[in-house]
């Protein structure tokens, strides 16, 4: 028995002793693919909103004759949800997704047949539940869910956050700060113990068209918390609209960076040496880009950025990581918002809806970028999943987890 | 002798490795200059799920048995190649600054429920428990054959996978239950710091009961 802990220890010192890339822009609570990805679950709008939303699943396995096809839907068994973001559970056996536009929020479980997932609870008024409305980012903590939620129940901020366990119980309720009302996105660093969220707009508004948009109903603050007292601690400015808050992924680092939507540029947030947080602006991205996703390399070099707008897709060096330098940039199709970077960093799968009321394109599709050792980006010509053409029409691919 | 000082150099290498990496996860606060929470409040997940389960001995522990204490339940098993013996040291850790504290054994239980009980004899078992210094007055190993261990890993969703190499994949959670039965916090096995457990365990004490 000693002899096997020896040996035991032993191996945890070589699994140590090795650079371990994970997958990045996920809760680090989440369980890590242990090899290549087989599947692409893609959270699906029904285009004209009539018939019902789904969850597709392409497969992405090298070596399989169906490569590069949608090989299964699962119908949300309803319209008009407007099915937003997903996230794993912390052992990766369940997707959690829900919708903007309804108060529907779904347990998909994955496990059984990855792929054919079902549905095992699907909860039909999230808000009755947490007094919250449009959850948007679902967070693995160990055994729980953290959600945050756009709005109050009502459509109008104060956002907030709400905790579940696995099985879709509700835990507590921490709404956002009256002065800082608007929520989006969060992110954990369990090292340092802080968790920042960021902020977008309320229901009141994103319901509408884009056009008729109040473009002053919108946050510009990211929160900084005490993450195991759920307790706010700082509030930091940046550019209206940050959205997505990715930490640096090195140990013990407590700095990173988010993306400002209305203001075309990416944001450093750092802790200095008396533990407080700041923020700078470090990059700008070219007036007009509406960057809508900012993602990361595994090995903390690249930071990637899609231009809804101006249709690119920005490679960043952040070897300093306060001042990014434009590396790369490629055409992946029309207004490209949602990307997913795989574990080994060689390839991002990229979306190009993102929300029904905001969409300038009618062609959906999910495509492929590969991503060379010298960070260099190229589309794959002949990875491109059509989203037009389901027996149900045209379906708005958005959000994307890999299995 | 020997194995005792086996034991200890399985735990000396494990702690030296403990800042750099944990297989696929960061690495815990440690390597963050000590970011803990002294006094937490910690919020009620849900009722810990009863169960009761054998220890080496063969004696039945009952959970419910346990109310008044604060328990710490893990999941592991014994042929784990390393994320189950890094949990176990870390508890190992954990029992001794409990013990300075007076507070082990006392008003601390820390349970460890074997998921492999066709490979943990009671036996094994008992012997991976005294590698790593486990005191058996307040650190109990229980192992229970299927029929009635598989209810409980289903009540505590802590599903097994057995891989080809004959490793099992499981869930990696420990729960931290207060005197009143009620699960309090959940810790993920890799990013698990016995040092802010040790500060819930005594916030937990610290609350009425």
């Amino acid at each position: 028995m000693s002899r096997r802990i020896v040996i035991a220890a032993v191996l945890v010192v070589l699994v140590a002793a090795g650079a371990v890339f994970a997958e990045v822009c996920l809760s680090p609570y989440v369980k890590r693919l242990a090899g290549p990805e087989k599947f692409l679950y893609v959270s699906a709008v029904d285009a004209d909103g009539r018939d019902n939303d789904f969850l597709a699943v392409v497969d992405v396995s090298l070596a399989s004759p169906t490569y590069g096809r949608v090989v299964h839907t699962l119908g949300l068994g309803s319209a008009g949800n407007e099915p937003h973001h997903m996230g794993w559970s912390d052992d990766r056996t369940k997707i959690w997704l829900g919708a903007l536009l309804s108060k529907r929020l779904f347990i998909i479980d994955v496990a059984a047949d990855p792929a054919r997932p079902t549905i095992v609870k699907t909860i039909d008024d999230i808000s009755a539940v947490t007094g919250l409305h449009g959850p948007h980012t679902y967070y693995a903590l160990p055994g729980r869910m953290l959600l945050t939620f756009l709005s109050s129940a009502d459509g109008n901020p104060p956002g907030g956050m709400a905790e579940f366990t696995n099985d879709g119980e509700l835990v507590r309720v921490i709404k956002n700060p009256v002065d800082s009302p608007y929520a989006y996105d969060v992110a954990v660093k369990p090292d340092v113990n802080r968790m920042i969220t960021s902020s977008f707009t309320a229901l009141r508004n994103y319901r509408k068209p884009l056009s008729q948009w109040d473009m002053k109903d919108g946050g510009n603050t990211l929160l900084v918390w005490d993450f195991k007292e759920r307790k706010v601690l700082q509030t930091l400015t940046t550019d209206p609209v940050p959205l997505e808050v990715r930490w640096s992924v090195k140990p013990g680092r407590a700095y990173g960076w988010t993306n400002s939507a209305l203001g075309d540029s990416i944001w450093f947030f750092g802790q200095g040496k008396d533990g407080k947080f700041s923020t700078k602006k470090v990059a700008d991205l070219g007036k007009g880009c509406l960057p809508a996703d900012l993602r990361q390399s595994p090995d903390d070099r690249y930071l990637y950025v899609s231009c809804f707008m101006k249709s690119e897709i920005q490679a960043w060096d952040v070897s300093t990581p306060d001042r990014p330098r434009l590396h790369d940039t490629v055409v992946a199709g029309v207004s490209p918002n949602m990307m997913h970077v795989t574990g080994d960093g060689k390839r991002m799968y990229v979306t190009n809806s993102l929300l029904s009321t905001m969409d300038y394109s009618e062609k959906f599709w999910v495509r492929l970028v590969h991503i060379g050792p010298d960070g260099r980006l190229k589309v794959d010509p002949f990875f491109d999943v059509d989203f037009t053409k389901f027996p149900s029409g045209s379906a708005r691919a958005h959000d994307m987890l890999l299995n | 002798m020997r194995r005792r000082r086996l034991g200890a150099l399985a735990a000396a290498l494990l702690l030296a490795t403990a800042p750099a990496a944990y297989g696929h996860q960061p690495a815990p606060a440690a390597s963050a200059g000590g970011r803990l929470t002294p006094d937490p409040s910690l919020a009620v997940i849900r009722p810990a799920p009863d169960f009761t389960l054998a220890d080496v001995n063969g004696a039945d522990v009952r959970l419910s048995d346990l109310r008044g204490s604060v328990v710490l339940l893990s999941f592991i098993y014994t042929s784990c190649a390393a994320a189950c013996p890094l949990l176990t040291q870390r508890m190992a850790v954990l029992q001794g600054r409990l013990a300075e504290a007076k507070l082990f054994p006392g008003p601390v239980t820390l349970l460890s429920v074997t998921v492999d009980p066709e490979r943990d004899s009671a036996a094994v078992l008992a012997r991976y428990a005294q590698a790593f210094m486990a005191n058996p007055r307040g650190w109990r190993f229980l192992r229970s054959e299927r029929d009635r261990l598989g209810p409980v890993l289903t009540r505590y969703d802590e599903w097994t996978r057995r891989l080809p190499d004959g490793d099992i994949d499981h869930p990696a959670r420990l729960y931290l239950i207060d005197r009143a039965g009620r699960i309090r916090e959940i810790y993920n096995l890799g990013l698990f710091d016995e040092r802010q457990a040790f500060l819930d365990i005594q916030a937990l004490l610290r609350e009425p009961h």
